[in-house]
């Protein structure tokens, strides 16, 4: 039961990435370099955030406006690296651009620059998995199981576990939705992302309270899955309206 | 997906970092496995190692401070120059001309490590997993694992999976004993090697770059143990008939007859990255970074030549020292792990830029080694609180 479990837990929260990995960025190199690059940009966001709170940590007191501080400040920062990872590919979309006009004469298409998006999202939500709870995962291969108090039904790793698949679902996509607000300046999208997160880890909030996860985590899910709604919406809107451009512009592309 | 472009061939996507990917993924099995076989094996082996490495000094944990970290400097102080002197030797032998020596004493070597340190290490896990085997049926299959190895890296015309695989396992062998090491020699010894790394490639009379300009200028392939990754093919059947011919080169080294060269020679920058076994116990390497730009025909195909397809070569000390290092990690906590799995890949990354930017052989261990050893701090001393703090809260952003 305990290796079992382990695993189990593990795939709760990396399996719906690993499915991810195998369907889509697997096959193409460049994806895999830019999951391992944002995965790597997380990292360091993380370490900086850390390092930054290291001198008040551990939180001796019981009371919860510490922990309120600690969310919004560590909420902000992701929010501007994800400013700056935006930067970062818009200068590496150009190369890129050039890099595919000069070797295979057409530019980057639409659903490659998704594609790219989706790599970079599930990066973050893969590194944020790893280190929340993956990470500390490793007692419960072991012979036993803990439970926290404020959440007694479950044993803590599974919570964990539940928590982080949340997290992946909404770092994934609202990176997309993020990089494609970025490219067609969507200022409604834009704003939206930076509520959803912070929303999202106000939610884990309420696990501070006794038997609070109970409530937290449907409602974190229920943010991931307005998440996921919003970013078909997009992906939908765009395939209809691209697909009727290309069809038009295919003849000419052809001839 | 939908695959909404009409464009039949292959995109940026597909092709772009292709050659990258072929190089990460082999250094991140060999992490992977040497990490499994930490985290199994962490408990049931305490014993020490007596090798070369710990000839000057031998951890204690009752030492001081002062102590530990003397002993640590002076054990891979001794390990480096006997590295380093090997690697002369080695030179020394590969200018008069004894291929048939080195290769025979190569072929050696990794017979010591697959069936020795394998075997050991085979024996460690099935008494930790309890596995019901018989001692004639284990030596057999010890005996054509460690056969069938040797022949597979030097000797014998293989598919290129078995050759790659059998690098791999023979990196994960020597980097799972060296994570035996103390903790502080394991820490100085990663840090003596890269400096080594950096000093035998790039200076002058270095010996591992007076080596790849020995083998360039002979047109011979190095005499080591080095992972070459598969060129990627632009052209079907190019790149891998072009390895093969490579291989034969190999395999019977009396003919030197240029096939490779059928391109212009000039055309040719050749540099890159090589692992060379040293003679110790724990088999040695010595690292570079090998890379080939061949541009067979495609000058003509492609106009300004920005396609470059080209092996590039990573030396086996390269993924072994890796591997201790994140061995090292694995020994302390996972959260360790991650961070300095990412590290050393970034690490990499930045060596393959460097490595397109000056087109010549570039040691590979001081970035990736630095990068891993900060990230391993940092997390150790910062992240780990923050991370425990917020998960055992359930909190997450």
């Amino acid at each position: 039961m305990t290796v079992a479990a382990g695993f189990g837990y593990v795939l709760i929260s990396l399996g719906p990435a690993l499915s991810l990995f195998v369907s889509v960025i697997a096959k193409k190199p460049f994806l895999i370099l830019t999951l391992l690059a944002s995965m790597l940009f997380w990292l360091i966001s993380l370490i900086v955030l850390s390092g930054a709170w290291r001198g008040f940590l551990p939180l001796k007191s019981a009371s919860w406006w510490p922990y309120v501080i600690l969310i919004v400040t560590s909420v902000g920062f992701q929010e501007a690296t994800r400013l700056i990872f935006w930067k970062l590919y818009k200068k590496l979309e150009v190369i890129l651009d050039a890099f595919a006009e000069e070797k295979f004469r057409s530019r980057l298409s639409w659903t490659d620059k998704m594609q790219i998006a989706l790599a970079g999202g599930l990066g973050h939500g893969v590194a944020h998995a790893v280190f929340f709870c993956v990470s500390l995962l490793t007692p419960s291969f072991g012979p036993a199981t803990f439970f926290v108090d404020r959440c007694s039904h479950m044993p803590f790793f599974l919570v964990s576990a539940i928590i982080s698949l949340g997290f992946m679902i909404i770092h994934t996509f609202s990176m997309v939705i993020a990089f494609n607000a970025y490219a067609e300046g969507r200022k409604l999208d834009q704003i939206i992302i930076p509520i959803i997160h912070i929303l999202a880890a106000v939610m884990t909030l309420i696990n501070l309270a006794p038997g609070g996860c109970a409530i937290g985590v449907p409602l974190l899910y229920i943010i991931g899955g307005v998440v996921l709604r919003h970013c078909w919406q997009m992906v939908w809107r765009k395939l209809t309206e691209q697909g009727n451009r290309q069809r038009n512009s295919s003849d000419i592309h052809v001839s | 997906m939908a695959e909404a472009n009409p464009n039949s061939n292959p995109g940026v996507l597909e092709t772009l970092g292709e050659e990258i990917v072929r190089i990460v993924a082999p250094v991140s099995a060999c992490m992977l496995l040497v990490v499994l076989l930490v985290t199994a094996l962490s408990s049931s082996s305490g014993g020490g190692l007596a090798s070369i490495a710990t000839i000057a000094y031998s951890d204690d944990s009752s030492d001081s401070f002062w102590d530990k970290l003397k002993g640590a400097l002076l054990s891979s102080l001794s390990f480096v120059v006997l590295i380093t002197l090997l690697t002369f030797l080695l030179v020394l032998l590969f200018y008069l001309r004894c291929t048939r020596f080195l290769k025979s004493y190569m072929a050696f070597s990794s017979l010591v490590v697959l069936a020795f340190l394998g075997g050991e290490v085979f024996l460690l896990l099935i008494s930790r997993f309890y596995v019901p085997i018989d001692v004639v049926t284990f030596s057999l299959l010890l005996f054509n694992f460690a056969v069938v190895g040797v022949l597979a890296v030097f000797l014998a015309k293989v598919p290129i999976m078995v050759n790659q695989g059998y690098l791999v396992i023979i990196g994960v062998l020597v980097a799972y004993w060296f994570t035996l090491l103390p903790e502080w020699t394991t820490w100085a010894l990663l840090i003596a090697m890269s400096l080594y790394d950096l000093a035998a490639v790039l200076l002058p009379g270095g010996p591992l770059r007076l080596l790849v300009e020995l083998a360039i200028s002979r047109d011979e392939e190095l005499p080591a143990l080095v992972y070459e990754a598969r060129p990627v093919e632009h052209l079907p059947g190019a790149g891998t008939r072009l390895w093969r011919e490579r291989r034969d080169l190999a395999s019977n080294s009396s003919s030197n007859s240029n096939i490779l060269e059928a391109g212009d020679p000039a055309s040719q920058d050749t540099s890159l990255v090589i692992a060379e076994e040293g003679p110790s116990v724990s088999a040695l390497t010595a690292p570079f970074l090998q890379q080939q730009l061949e541009r067979h025909g495609e000058v003509e195909l492609e106009g300004i030549g920005l396609s470059s397809s080209g092996a590039i070569k990573l030396g086996l000390g390269d993924f072994i020292f890796y591997s201790v290092l994140v061995g090292r990690a694995a020994l302390y906590d996972f959260m360790t792990v991650y961070a300095c799995y990412l590290a050393i890949m970034s690490g990499l990354g930045i060596t393959l830029l460097l490595l397109a930017f000056y087109r010549k052989a570039l040691p590979a261990l001081p970035v990736s080694i630095a990068l891993g050893i900060i990230f391993y701090l940092l997390t150790r001393a910062s992240l780990e609180v923050f991370m425990v703090q917020c998960s055992t809260n359930l909190l997450m952003f």
